[in-house]
C-alpha cells in the first residue's frame, strides 16, 4: 500500500529536477531532437501540471481526465455523469476544442488558481451556457483555455476534465490532449465499438501501462446486439496488452449517444460513475489511486531522464563535432597560410612584377600598395577556403541543419572588407616603424623612409625570391637597423595574419556558440534523478 | 495471354475456393451457403470466358501528352543518375515501372479500391455493389485482413494478379447484378484491409495495393471522418490523385436528419483543407457523396458515378498522371530553381580580369610603358643631362634592382588569386542551381583549375615581352640626330668664340652666340618634344604588353575552367527542359 504525503525534501528534488528539465534544451536537428523535445515537453508539463501539485497537496480533489479519439463520445460522456450539459456535444468533428472541467462548487478553489495546469488560461462560466469562445480576450489562443465548470451532482474531491481528441486534425489539440491526459489521478480512456481497435488509442493504452497510472477504460457507444461480443473482443485484446486487470466499462449506443440532447440515461452510466465516487470516498481506495498514480509517473522518471540526458549528450557530441570541423579547417588553412607566406606568395603576379620595375619605373608607394593587396588576397582566399571545407564538412552532419546555422549569411565582400582594413592597417604601421627607424639614423642624407617601408615589406613576403630586398635595406639604414625593422615587422606581420584568422574563426563559430549546447544539462539531468531516487 | 492465364485459372479456383472453405471454416462468414454459391459461381465463370472466342484484351493505350510525360521522365532519370543518389531518384523509378507495367495490361478495365477505416463499413459498402455478400463483415475489429477482388468482366486476371491477391480471393458479383448493370463493365473492385487498426501489417497491404490502383473510393463514416490518421496520412498525400478518388459517407442510416448533410458539408471543408479538388457542378474532381451501405440508401448513386466513372476508361491514365505530378513535385527541389541560371557575361569577364591580376597584366604594362619612356628620355635627352644622371648614380647605392634575369622566376602567377578566381567564378555559376547540380559546377571548375597557375606560369614567359631593350620608333634616330647636331652646335659656336678670343678668327659676336644660344635652348626643346611624342607610342606599347599577357591569360582560364562549367551548365539545362517536359504546365508555372 503505497502512502502519499507531503515530504518536502522529496519535493525539493523535484523542483531541482524540474529546473534542470526545464532548462535542457535540444537545438540541433538531429534525429531523436524533434522527439527529445516532445519528451521535454511532455516531461516538464506533467510535472508542473500534475506531479508537483500532487505531491505537495495529497488533499486535493482527484482529478479523471476524460480521453479519446474523435467521435468516441467523451462529451457526452462527462455530461451524463455530471448529469447536466456542461460540454458541448455533436455530431462534427472535432467537437471538444476547449478543454472543460467540471468539479463540486466546493472544490473550486482547487482549480481556479494555478496549481495544476498553470499554463492554462482559466475561463468560468457560472451558470448559464454561453460559448466559452466568446468570453475569450482578443488574442488568446483558444487552445490554451480551460473552462471550468461547477456542479453539485458531483461528490466533492472528484473532478472531470473533457479533453480534446487524441487524435484530432488539429495538431495542438493533439498536444493538449496528450498535457491534459498526463495531468490526470485517474485516466480514463473512452473507445468505441467501431474504434476499439484504432492504432492511435492503443498508443495511449501503452503509455498508461508504461507509467503504471491508474486506468479504466470505457467502451462506448456499443450498440445493444452486439454488446457482449464487442465486449469480449476487447477484453481480449486489452488482456493481450497486458491490461487486463484495468477496469472496464461498457456504454451502449444509444439514440441521445452524441446528437440530441447530449445526454444519456443515469443508468448507462451508473456504474463507471459508482467506480468514481467509490474511488472519491473511500480513503483507503482514494490514497490507491493516487498513490499509484503518483509513484508510477516518479518510477517513469528513472527510464524518461536518461532518455533526455542522452538526446542532451548527442547533442553536445554534434556541436562539438561542428566545431572541431571549424577548427580543423580554420587550422590547416591557417597552418598554409604561414607556409605560404614564409615561400614568398605574397610576391607574385602584380607584385612582382613592380617589384621587377622596382625602382627605376615603379615608386615605393605602388610597390607597398600591391603587396597589400597581394596580402589581403593570400588572406581572402585562405578565409574562403577554410569556409568551403567547413561547409564540406557539415554538409555530412545532419546537425548543421539548424536554420540558426544554416541561414548564415555567405558575404564574402565582407570578410574582404575586414581583411583590407587589418592588412592595410599593418601597412600604416610597418610605415610608423621605418619612419621611427630613418630619423634615428645619423646620415647626412636620409633615406626616403617610403623607400624603406617598401623594401622592408618586400622582404617580409618576398621569402627567398626578395633577397635583394634585404641587401636594399642594409645598405640604406645600415644592418642592425634592418634587422630590427625586419623583425619587428615580421612581428607584426604574424600578430595581424593570425589576428584576422581568428576573427574570422570565431565569426563562423559564433551562430553555433549562440545555440548555446553544452556539456553540463547531460550531468545534471542524471544527477538531479539520483538526488530524487535518494530521496525516494 | 489472357486468355491463357484465365485459361489457367479455370482449374484452379475449384482447388482455391476448397483451400479456403477449408481453412476459413471458423470464419463467421462460412457458413456453407456463401462458400457454395462462390464454388458454384466460379465455373459459371470460367465457362462465359471460354464459351465465346476469347476475346482480345486490347492493352492500355495512354494519350501523346502522357505518353511524351513519361518518355521524358525515362530520359530525366538517365540523364540524372550519375549527379543524383538512388533514393531520390527511386520512387520516379517505380512509378515509371507501375507506368510501363500498368500499360501492358488491359485497358479495358478499371482497378478501384474501397479503403478506408476499420469498422467504416468498406466490406459493407464492397457486398452492397457486388449485390453478394463476397467479404465478410462484422463487429469484430479489424475484420477484413487481405485484400479481394471483384471483377464485373472477364480478362482482368493479370489486374488481379499485380495486386498480388491470391486467386482464392478473387470473387465475380452476383450474376444477376452483373447482367442488371451492364454498364459497370471493366470494374474491378479491391476490398482493403483498414489503415488504421493496431495491426501494422494491414497498413502495409494497404499502402501496397494503394500504389497499384487505378482509383480508390475512400469510406468514410461520422464517427471517423475527421481522424488525423485518415487525412494525414493519406489524403493530403494523395491530393494530387483528386480525379480518381471518391469519398463516400458511410452510415448516413447513424445520423438523425439534418446532421447528415451537416456532416457532409464538414467533411467537404475538411477536404477541401487537405489540398483535394472536389467535383462539384461537373467539373473533375472528387465526388463525395454520403449513403447507407446497410438500408442501401445512396448505394445506386455510387454505382450511378461508378458507372460513369468506368465507362470512361480513364482512370489507369489519370492515375498515372497524377503520379508523374506527386513525382515531378517531390523533385522539384532537386531540378528547379527561382533564378535564372548560367554564367552572365560579367561573370566571365571578372575572372579573366582576375585571371589577368593573377599574372600581372597591369603591372607588367605599366612598367613596360614607363621603360619605354625612360629609354626614351635617355636616349634623346640633351648629353649634359646623362652625364649628371649618370654622376647621381653612382653616388646612390644600387637598389638591388640587378635582378638576375637570366631564369624566369618560380610561381610568378600568384597562387592564391587564381584560386580565389575559380572560387568566385564557381560560385557564381552555380548561384540559384539546386546542390546536385552546384556540386557538379564546382567540381568541374576546381578539375579545371588544376594546374593552371602552372599553365599560367608557362604562359607569361611565353606571351610576355622579350627580354631586352623594347623597340624604338623609327623616328628615334632623327631625334637622336638632332640632339648630337643641337650639341654640335653649342661646340661649334662655342669654338667659334674661343676662336675669335684667341684672335683666330674675325670677331663676330652675333653668329656664334645665335648658333650657342639655339644648341642651348634648342636641345632641351628636343628632349621635351621627344618626350611628349614618345607618350603615345610607349602607351601603346605598354597597353600591348598588357593586352598579350590579359589575353593568353584569359584564353587558358577559358579553356581550362569557364568551358567545363559552361558544358556543365548546359548539361544541367538540358535536364531542367526535361524536367519542364516531365513537370508539364502545372509546375513550370511556379518557377
Amino acid at each position: 500500500m503505497v502512502t502519499l504525503d507531503v515530504r518536502p525534501q522529496l519535493l525539493d528534488a523535484l523542483s531541482a529536477l524540474r529546473d534542470r528539465v526545464a532548462a535542457a534544451r535540444f537545438p540541433l536537428p538531429l534525429a531523436g531532437a524533434a522527439r527529445a523535445r516532445a519528451n521535454r515537453d511532455e516531461l516538464l508539463a506533467q510535472l508542473d501540471d500534475y506531479l508537483v501539485p500532487r505531491l505537495r497537496d495529497p488533499s486535493a480533489p482527484l482529478l479523471a481526465v476524460v480521453g479519446g479519439s474523435t467521435g468516441a463520445g467523451k462529451s457526452t460522456l462527462v455530461n451524463s455523469l455530471v448529469g447536466r450539459r456542461v460540454s458541448e456535444a455533436g455530431v462534427l468533428r472535432p467537437t471538444t476544442r476547449t478543454p472543460v472541467l467540471v468539479c463540486h462548487p466546493e472544490d473550486h478553489h482547487w482549480f481556479s488558481g494555478m496549481r495544476v495546469l498553470p499554463d492554462l488560461t482559466r475561463v468560468w462560466v457560472p451558470h448559464h451556457r454561453d460559448p466559452a469562445d466568446d468570453l475569450l480576450l482578443p488574442g488568446e489562443n483558444p487552445a490554451r483555455v480551460l473552462r471550468v465548470e461547477t456542479a453539485d451532482t458531483l461528490p466533492p474531491g472528484l473532478a472531470l476534465l473533457d479533453a480534446p481528441d487524441i487524435d484530432s486534425l488539429v495538431a495542438d489539440n493533439r498536444v493538449l490532449a496528450a498535457e491534459l491526459i498526463t495531468a490526470a489521478d485517474i485516466w480514463v480512456m473512452v473507445t468505441t465499438a467501431a474504434r476499439y481497435a484504432d492504432a492511435v488509442p492503443w498508443h495511449m493504452l501503452r503509455t498508461a501501462k508504461e507509467y503504471d497510472v491508474t486506468l479504466v477504460t470505457v467502451l462506448d457507444r456499443v450498440p445493444h446486439q452486439v454488446v457482449s461480443e464487442v465486449s469480449r473482443q476487447y477484453g481480449a485484446l486489452l488482456t493481450k496488452a497486458g491490461l487486463g486487470d484495468v477496469p472496464r466499462f461498457t456504454v451502449p449506443e444509444l439514440p441521445e449517444s452524441a446528437w440530441g440532447g447530449g445526454l444519456l440515461p443515469a443508468t448507462a452510466v451508473a456504474s463507471l460513475r459508482t467506480w468514481l465516487v467509490h474511488q472519491t470516498l473511500d480513503p483507503a481506495a482514494r490514497q490507491q489511486v493516487m498513490g499509484r498514480t503518483a509513484y508510477g509517473v516518479l518510477d517513469s522518471l528513472d527510464a524518461r531522464m536518461p532518455g533526455l540526458a542522452g538526446a542532451a549528450a548527442a547533442q553536445y557530441a554534434a556541436a562539438l563535432r561542428l566545431t572541431s570541423a571549424v577548427d580543423g579547417a580554420y587550422d590547416s588553412e591557417h597552418a598554409r597560410v604561414r607556409g605560404r607566406l614564409q615561400a614568398g606568395a605574397v610576391l607574385a603576379g602584380d607584385a612582382l612584377k613592380r617589384w621587377r620595375a622596382f625602382p627605376l619605373d615603379c615608386t615605393p608607394g605602388e610597390l607597398l600598395d600591391t603587396l597589400v593587396e597581394s596580402l589581403s588576397a593570400l588572406l581572402l582566399c585562405a578565409v574562403a577556403a577554410a569556409d568551403e571545407r567547413v561547409e564540406d564538412a557539415w554538409r555530412r552532419e545532419p546537425a548543421a541543419d539548424a536554420p540558426e546555422l544554416a541561414g548564415r549569411e555567405r558575404a564574402p565582400e565582407s570578410a574582404e572588407h575586414r581583411i583590407g582594413l587589418a592588412v592595410r592597417r599593418w601597412r600604416r604601421e610597418l610605415e610608423e616603424f621605418a619612419e621611427d627607424e630613418v630619423r634615428e639614423l645619423d646620415r647626412s642624407v636620409a633615406p626616403d623612409p617610403e623607400m624603406v617601408a617598401a623594401l622592408v615589406a618586400t622582404a617580409l613576403l618576398g621569402g627567398r625570391r626578395a633577397r635583394t630586398a634585404g641587401e636594399g635595406l642594409a645598405e640604406r639604414i645600415g644592418a642592425h637597423g634592418a634587422l630590427r625593422l625586419r623583425d619587428r615587422g615580421g612581428r607584426l606581420l604574424v600578430a595581424h595574419v593570425d589576428g584576422v584568422m581568428h576573427a574570422e574563426r570565431e565569426r563562423r563559430l559564433a551562430p553555433l556558440d549562440a545555440l548555446d549546447v553544452h556539456a553540463e544539462p547531460q550531468a545534471e539531468l542524471i544527477a538531479a534523478l539520483s538526488v530524487l531516487q535518494k530521496e525516494r | 495471354m489472357t486468355a491463357v492465364t484465365d485459361q489457367d485459372h479455370t482449374g484452379q479456383p475449384d482447388r482455391d475456393a476448397e483451400g479456403a472453405s477449408r481453412t476459413d471454416t471458423a470464419a463467421p462468414w462460412d457458413d456453407g451457403l456463401i462458400a457454395r454459391r462462390v464454388n458454384g459461381e466460379e465455373p459459371s465463370a470460367a465457362t462465359a470466358a471460354r464459351g465465346p472466342a476469347p476475346q482480345p484484351v486490347t492493352p492500355l493505350a495512354y494519350d501523346p501528352a502522357l505518353r511524351s510525360r513519361l518518355d521524358a521522365l525515362r530520359e530525366l532519370i538517365g540523364l540524372s543518375r550519375t549527379r543524383l543518389d538512388n533514393r531520390t531518384l527511386a520512387q520516379a523509378g517505380r512509378i515509371l515501372d507501375e507506368a510501363t507495367a500498368r500499360r501492358r495490361l488491359s485497358g479495358q478495365h478499371t482497378v478501384v479500391a474501397l479503403a478506408g477505416a476499420t469498422g467504416s463499413g468498406k466490406s459493407q459498402l464492397f457486398n452492397a455493389l457486388a449485390g453478394v455478400p463476397i467479404s465478410e463483415t462484422g463487429v469484430r475489429r479489424p475484420t477484413t485482413a487481405a485484400p479481394i477482388a471483384c471483377s464485373w468482366s472477364d480478362g482482368a486476371a493479370p489486374l488481379i494478379e499485380r495486386l498480388g491477391i491470391p486467386p482464392r480471393l478473387r470473387r465475380r458479383p452476383l450474376q444477376a447484378t452483373a447482367d442488371a448493370d451492364e454498364r459497370l463493365r471493366g470494374l474491378v473492385l479491391v476490398d482493403l484491409p483498414d489503415h488504421d487498426s493496431a495491426a501494422v501489417q494491414h497498413r502495409e497491404q494497404v499502402d501496397r495495393v494503394l500504389g497499384l490502383v487505378d482509383a480508390v473510393i475512400w469510406v468514410v463514416d461520422p464517427e471517423k471522418y475527421a481522424d488525423a490518421m485518415l487525412h494525414e496520412r493519406y489524403l493530403r498525400p494523395m491530393a494530387a490523385h483528386a480525379e480518381v478518388m471518391f469519398v463516400v459517407l458511410n452510415q448516413t442510416d447513424r445520423l438523425p436528419g439534418e446532421a447528415a448533410d451537416q456532416v457532409l458539408d464538414d467533411l467537404r471543408r475538411l477536404l477541401d483543407e487537405d489540398g483535394i479538388v472536389l467535383g462539384e457542378y461537373g467539373e473533375p474532381g472528387t465526388t463525395v457523396q454520403g449513403l447507407s451501405a446497410l438500408t442501401g440508401d445512396g448505394v445506386g448513386e455510387l454505382r450511378e458515378s461508378l458507372a460513369r466513372f468506368v465507362s470512361e476508361r480513364g482512370a489507369p491514365s489519370r492515375r498515372i498522371a497524377a503520379d508523374v505530378d506527386i513525382a515531378a513535385a517531390r523533385l522539384w527541389p532537386v531540378y528547379a530553381t527561382r533564378r535564372r541560371t548560367g554564367l552572365s557575361e560579367e561573370a566571365r569577364e571578372e575572372f579573366s580580369d582576375r585571371l589577368a591580376d593573377a599574372v600581372g597584366a597591369t603591372a607588367a604594362g605599366e612598367a613596360a610603358e614607363r621603360a619605354w619612356l625612360r629609354n626614351a628620355n635617355r636616349a634623346c635627352g640633351t648629353p649634359w643631362l646623362r652625364l649628371w644622371r649618370w654622376c647621381q648614380e653612382r653616388s646612390e647605392p644600387s637598389t638591388g634592382r640587378v635582378a638576375p634575369r637570366g631564369q624566369p622566376d618560380e610561381e610568378a602567377t600568384a597562387r592564391q588569386r587564381v584560386e580565389q578566381a575559380v572560387r568566385t567564378v564557381a560560385d557564381r555559376a552555380c548561384a540559384g542551381l539546386p546542390a546536385p547540380w552546384a556540386q557538379a559546377v564546382r567540381e568541374a571548375a576546381v578539375r579545371g583549375s588544376q594546374g593552371l597557375p602552372e599553365a599560367l606560369d608557362e604562359l607569361a614567359v611565353r606571351a610576355g615581352l622579350p627580354p631586352g631593350r623594347p623597340p624604338r620608333p623609327g623616328w628615334w634616330p632623327v631625334a637622336v640626330l638632332a640632339q648630337v647636331s643641337m650639341t654640335v652646335l653649342q661646340f661649334l659656336g662655342g669654338l667659334w668664340l674661343v676662336a675669335q678670343i684667341a684672335g683666330l678668327m674675325a670677331p663676330n659676336l652675333g653668329v656664334p652666340v645665335l648658333l650657342m644660344a639655339i644648341g642651348i635652348v634648342g636641345g632641351p626643346l628636343i628632349e621635351w618634344s621627344c618626350r611628349m611624342a614618345a607618350r603615345g607610342p610607349a602607351r601603346r606599347y605598354g597597353l600591348e604588353a598588357e593586352r598579350r599577357l590579359r589575353e593568353a591569360a584569359a584564353g587558358c582560364g577559358r579553356a581550362r575552367v569557364l568551358d567545363p562549367v559552361a558544358a556543365e551548365l548546359l548539361r544541367y539545362r538540358e535536364v531542367r527542359e526535361q524536367y519542364g517536359r516531365v513537370a508539364g504546365v502545372g509546375v513550370a508555372g511556379r518557377g
